[in-house]
Parts: structure tokens; sequence; C-alpha cells
């Protein structure tokens, strides 16, 4: 969804238009308070477009509370105030996409749109080649967490123990967040995608160690991580028959350690054996979807 | 491909608009000034350069001795460190400072419109460097930062050339920058001069290659 903010009426149902005929979902919003009540409601978000003077405060600091609310979101500040006057230094952390509103033309915001939510280019983490793929082949794999807990737990237990590590998990990446099919030893609650391991983990086609998570520039200061205890954490991706990173099988200790070449190749293997599990409960799901019709 | 940006004295095939290549190696081994040269293109292209840790006047130095004639309405600079220089031959537009992205990203924006408008229609970006970005900001911000502006530069076909010291970094670091960058260069110095090596770049050989360039 795209949440459209701007003050002017007139102006704010052109652009509304414009993206809607674009063939996209738009909400809008007049103020900064009107546009905090959209937040609230709850819809994740994909692209903010907003003028920057809101009356009750600016669009940079809607573009912060938006963050907050959809990390990945791409934000746009569409607006007849020159950059002179734009107090982006409070803001430097923001990131944010700037086009001049001229009249009445909205194709080079258009444009901007269009080309940022197909590439994602506003993500704070490196994508897959094929990410548009990779999350298709995810849907046939999204299957009720519930379902599949059983044959899962047995690996994260088995995992745990193997490696004498203190916990290991199954993760799902989906095109914003990481969902846990199974956890031992830890409880993850879905995590936002910049937040996660797991995301630079996909990234490889082999296993990923990280031997001191504190050490590491990408997790030093990921607040999830060192709530949960995690100092080292190794991982195997969930690669599917088209070669598609959809998750991960990790483990994770609360030391730093290393991991041997032996260890590798065990994780490596239950990494497959988890895949295995979830290709078997897709097709044994499709062939239930059959029998229904 | 006509449409493609060609390095005239570059011993470097010619890259498809679009392309964001990351040159890494110390500045002092010419990887800077090889950056700089990639930017000079033909009198038909424009150039931004965003110079986050060198004042325009000196940045503009650089670049003009790496060959590149300045003309104000096809060069631009993005200033994070001085005051706006009035005697400099391109456009300088000053930036609160390297870590405020937004307003770097949003000030290129602007310049670039304002090409565009000129009827400068193929542009070449520079950043020069990510190494500053990263030593007054987290991993994560210059990673949106840079993921942003090379998503930019490909809505545009323009190309990017973005310049890190991996002796300033950790492996880890570099590894998530050269991720959002589609082509890299490593530059090393040898007993007998420069060498690059190029990855990502079509037609382009992956071994070290001699290069030489023009700094007078």
């Amino acid at each position: 969804m795209i949440l459209c903010v701007d003050p002017d009426a007139a102006a704010r149902e052109r652009t509304v238009v414009a993206l809607a005929d674009a063939g996209f979902d738009v909400e809008h919003a007049g103020s900064l308070a009107d546009a905090r009540d959209v937040l609230a409601d709850g819809a994740s978000l994909d692209c903010l477009v907003t003028e920057y003077d809101l009356g009750d405060g600016t669009g940079l600091e809607l573009a912060e509370d938006v963050r907050g609310h959809s990390p990945d979101a791409a934000c746009v500040l569409f607006t007849t105030t020159s950059l002179d006057d734009v107090d982006t230094g409070t803001f430097g952390a923001l990131v944010a996409e700037y086009v001049a509103k001229q009249g009445e033309d909205r194709g080079e915001l258009l444009g901007l749109v269009e080309h940022a939510l197909a590439f994602r280019s506003q993500t704070a983490y490196p994508l897959p080649d094929d990410e548009g793929a990779r999350v298709a082949a995810l849907e046939q794999y999204a299957t009720d967490p519930a379902e599949l807990g059983e044959s899962l737990d047995r690996l994260t237990v088995i995992a745990t123990e193997l490696f004498d590590a203190t916990a290991a998990a199954v993760g799902i990446i989906d095109a914003h967040s990481q969902e846990f099919l199974s956890c031992h030893g830890i409880a993850f609650e879905p995590m936002a995608r910049e937040d996660t391991t797991c995301t630079y983990a996909i990234l490889d086609a082999d296993v990923t160690v990280v031997e001191d998570v504190w050490e590491d520039p990408r997790f030093a200061d990921n607040e999830a991580l060192d709530a949960a205890g995690v100092r080292f954490y190794a991982s195997a991706p969930l690669v599917t028959p088209d070669d598609q990173a959809i998750g991960t099988f990790c483990i994770y200790d609360d030391e730093p350690r290393a991991f041997a070449d032996r260890d590798r190749e065990l994780l490596s293997m239950l990494g497959e054996e988890a895949m295995q599990q979830l290709t078997l409960r897709s097709r044994v799901s499709a062939d239930g979807g059959d029998d229904d019709e | 491909m006509s449409d493609d940006y060609e390095f005239a004295r570059l011993p470097l095939a010619s890259l498809r608009p679009g392309t964001t290549v990351l040159v890494t190696g110390s500045a002092h081994v010419g990887a800077r000034n090889l950056g700089l040269q990639m930017l000079s293109g033909p009198p038909s292209e424009g150039a931004i350069l965003i110079s986050t840790n060198h004042r325009a006047g000196r940045i503009a130095d650089d670049w003009a001795r790496s060959g590149f004639e300045l003309v104000e309405d096809r060069a631009a600079i993005l200033d994070c460190v001085g005051d706006e220089e009035t005697d400099v031959p391109a456009q300088v537009m000053p930036v609160s400072g390297p870590s405020d992205l937004t307003g770097i990203g949003m000030r290129y924006s602007d310049v670039y419109r304002t090409f565009t408008e000129a009827g400068v229609e193929r542009v070449r970006t520079g950043l020069f460097s990510v190494s500053t970005l990263l030593s007054f900001g987290d991993l994560k911000t210059v990673s949106r930062f840079v993921h942003t502006l090379s998503g930019r530069i490909d809505a545009v076909d323009g190309i990017g050339v973005f310049y890190i010291d991996p002796g300033m970094h950790d492996d880890q670091t570099v590894s998530t920058v050269t991720q959002f960058c589609s082509a890299r260069i490593d530059v090393r110095e040898t007993e007998t001069g420069q060498e690059l090596r190029a990855r990502g770049i079509p037609g382009q050989s992956r071994e070290w290659i001699d290069f030489d360039v023009r700094t007078e």
C-alpha cells in the first residue's frame, strides 16, 4: 500500500489518482496526525509519498515513523518546499528520495515510485539477485507452522544437542520479515528482515558462520540478537529444488566459538533435511487441494 | 551497445547504463584517481561527484588533473565538507555533513533534475567515499543510502562509481557494500606500477591488468 500525504487537497487528489491509475493501492491523509492514524491501523506500507510541510509537522518526521512501522518502505518527499528550507540534518540517517512538486506533473514521481517498488531499492540490506522469484517460490512453502512443527522440532532438538549449542531454529524469510517455523532453546517472534542474521545468510550458497556476533559490523548493534543472548551464529540456507533460498536452518550459542568443517557439513545436512520436509509438506497440501476440487 | 558508457583512456570495457561499480583500493595506490577518471566522460555527458571528505576546490583540482574539463552546466560537486566556493567551474552544492545522508540523497536528486532540465540525459555519479560515510554512520544506515543511490542511478540509466578504501573496514563491511553494486574493481600497487581487476563487467577480463591514470 502507498500512503500519500499532502495538506493541499487538490494536489493530493492529483497524486492519488496518478498512483491509483498506475495500479497501486493508495491511502491518503492531509496532515501528520491523520497519517499517523493510518499507520496505527496497522497495514504494512510499501511506500510513503509526502509533502514536507504538513501543517502539524514535517514529512520527514512522518517518514521516520513509517520506517519504525514498515522498515523496508520507500519514502519519497514530494514537495513544493525548496531543499534549502528542508531540515535534513536532524533526519540524516533516514535516507529518503526527493522529487520537486511542480504544477500538475506526476511523471517523475510515478517513475521513481515504480522503480523503487519493483526493485525495493530503499532496503537497508542487500537482496538476492532474483528476489522476486525467491518470494514467489516461497508462496508454495508458506504452510502453517503448527502443521510442520513436529518434524522440524525434532531436527532443532537434534541440532542443539549435536553441536552442543544453546539453541537451534528453522526460519523462513519472506519479502519483509523472518518467521520461525521451529525454535528450540530460544523463542523468536517474527523479526523485521533488516534485523536478522539470516537476511545475509541467504545470499550465500554455503554455510554462514558468525563466530562472534559482537565483532561483526552487520550485527554488533542488533538489539534483538542481544536480547536473545546470541553471540555465535551458524546457518545453512534452505534451498528449493529451483535453487531459491527461502530460509535457513540456524544454530545459536551464548558464547563466541569456532565451527569446524565437519560441523559445517552436518549443518548443511540438517538444512537439506528441513528443506525436504517442507517440500514434502507442500506436495501433500497441493495434492489435498486437488482432492477438494 | 551504443548506449554504453565508455572509458577512453582506461583498459576497461564499456558499462551498461544502470551499472554501479565499487572501486576498492587505498588512495595512494591510485584507486581514487582511477575512480575520478571513470567519472570523466565525453562533453555530452554530465557528472555529479559527492565529495564526503575533500572541499570542492580540492577535489575539482584532482578531477581536472585526471583529464576532465569541468564545466558548470555538466559538472556538479556535492560538498559535505566546506562552504560554497565560487571559483570552481562546477555547480557546488553544500550539504551539512557526511552524516546527513538524507540531505546528500536529496541534493543529488535536485542537481540531477537541473541536468535533465538542461538537456543533459547521461550522467555519471561519483561517491568519494563510502569509507567516510561509514566513519560517520553505521553500516545499516550507509547500506540503505548506497542501495537507494545505486537504485536511483539504475532508474535513470546513469552509471555510478563508488570508492571505498578496504583497509579502513573489515571484510564483512566491504562485502556488504559490494552487494549493492553490480560490479567491482579492485586496485593494487605492484613493483612496476598499478593494476586493476574487475568483477561483474561483461566483456572485461577478470585477471589483474596494468593501468595508468593521468594525473597531469
